[in-house]
């Protein structure tokens, strides 16, 4: 789910840029690189100190009940590769997320684009992505696909939506 | 050589029964492991572990058991060499009872 924190910051930045009618694309791409790297660090670091910390806790109740050390057993790997996977899968997806949304944008400052489709297509990609998050949460729910995945892109659009209406009456 | 060990063991709850008795069957020397939980805490399972088979080595089983997370309460019986002994009941058994 942190694939949908990049998705909507990069949305922020996309639409950012356009209401502040930016004519370099390198603006959006270098602030889109920060933030994903950013966003990629602190979900690696924020799941795996939490996810940690909560399998250290449950592993010492556990040694507890067993009278024994459980450090080098599988059930210790086992809790200490998973607080690991779960900061790599939470760092990589939001990064992932908004380096995907950016796509344009590089496309764009090697001249495959004019900037204004740039914009257009990296929201685009943005409320896809969402749409398909919702998607896939309703997959694995056993519930509607459809209507999760406009749930999510809703979010999107309230965003989007929230932007022009500033612009507008800017 | 160790035909037949009968093991009172503790265990997490994860790795399960199955993972324990097929990471126990494929250590040398054994041909035949039986895991039976017979009581569940919290936490925690109590399980009765029969391994058979041609020479069991003792220390392999106890370090397998430990990389499991599992500890052994007590070794209840152990077969040894070229023929297993069954227990056999004597008059004296039937006196202690009484």
């Amino acid at each position: 789910m942190n694939a949908f924190d990049g998705a909507t910051t990069v949305l922020g930045i996309v639409i950012g840029a356009y209401a502040a009618e930016i004519t370099n694309e390198s603006w959006v791409i270098w602030s889109g690189l920060g933030v994903s790297l950013a966003m990629g660090l602190s979900g690696f670091v924020g799941a795996y100190m939490t996810e940690e910390a909560e399998r250290e806790k449950k592993l010492n109740a556990l040694e507890k009940s067993m009278l024994t050390e459980l450090t080098d057993s599988v059930v210790g790997k086992a809790s200490r590769f998973a607080s690991l996977w779960a900061g790599i899968v939470d760092g990589v997806s939001p990064a992932l997320a908004a380096l995907v949304c950016l796509t344009p944008f590089f496309l764009s400052s090697h001249g495959l684009f004019a900037i204004n489709s740039a914009i257009q297509l990296s929201v685009a990609m943005a409320l896809s992505i969402m749409f398909l998050l919702g998607v896939f949460l309703g997959k694995i729910s056993n519930r509607n696909m459809l209507f999760h995945g406009a749930k999510m892109l809703f979010v999107g659009l309230i965003i989007t939506f929230i932007f022009f209406m500033l612009k507008i009456t800017q | 050589m160790i035909r037949r060990l009968i093991l009172d063991v503790l265990k997490p709850h994860k790795p399960g029964v199955v993972e324990v008795a097929e990471a126990l069957s494929h250590l040398e020397g054994v041909e035949g492991v039986n895991v039976i939980i017979y009581e569940i805490d919290q936490q925690v399972e109590n399980a009765k572990v029969v391994i058979a088979g041609s020479s069991i080595d003792f220390e392999s089983i106890k370090k397998k058991l430990e990389e499991m997370g599992a500890t052994i309460h007590s070794v209840d019986e152990v077969a040894a060499g070229k023929r297993i002994v069954e227990e056999v009941r004597t008059p004296q058994d039937r006196s202690a009872r009484m």
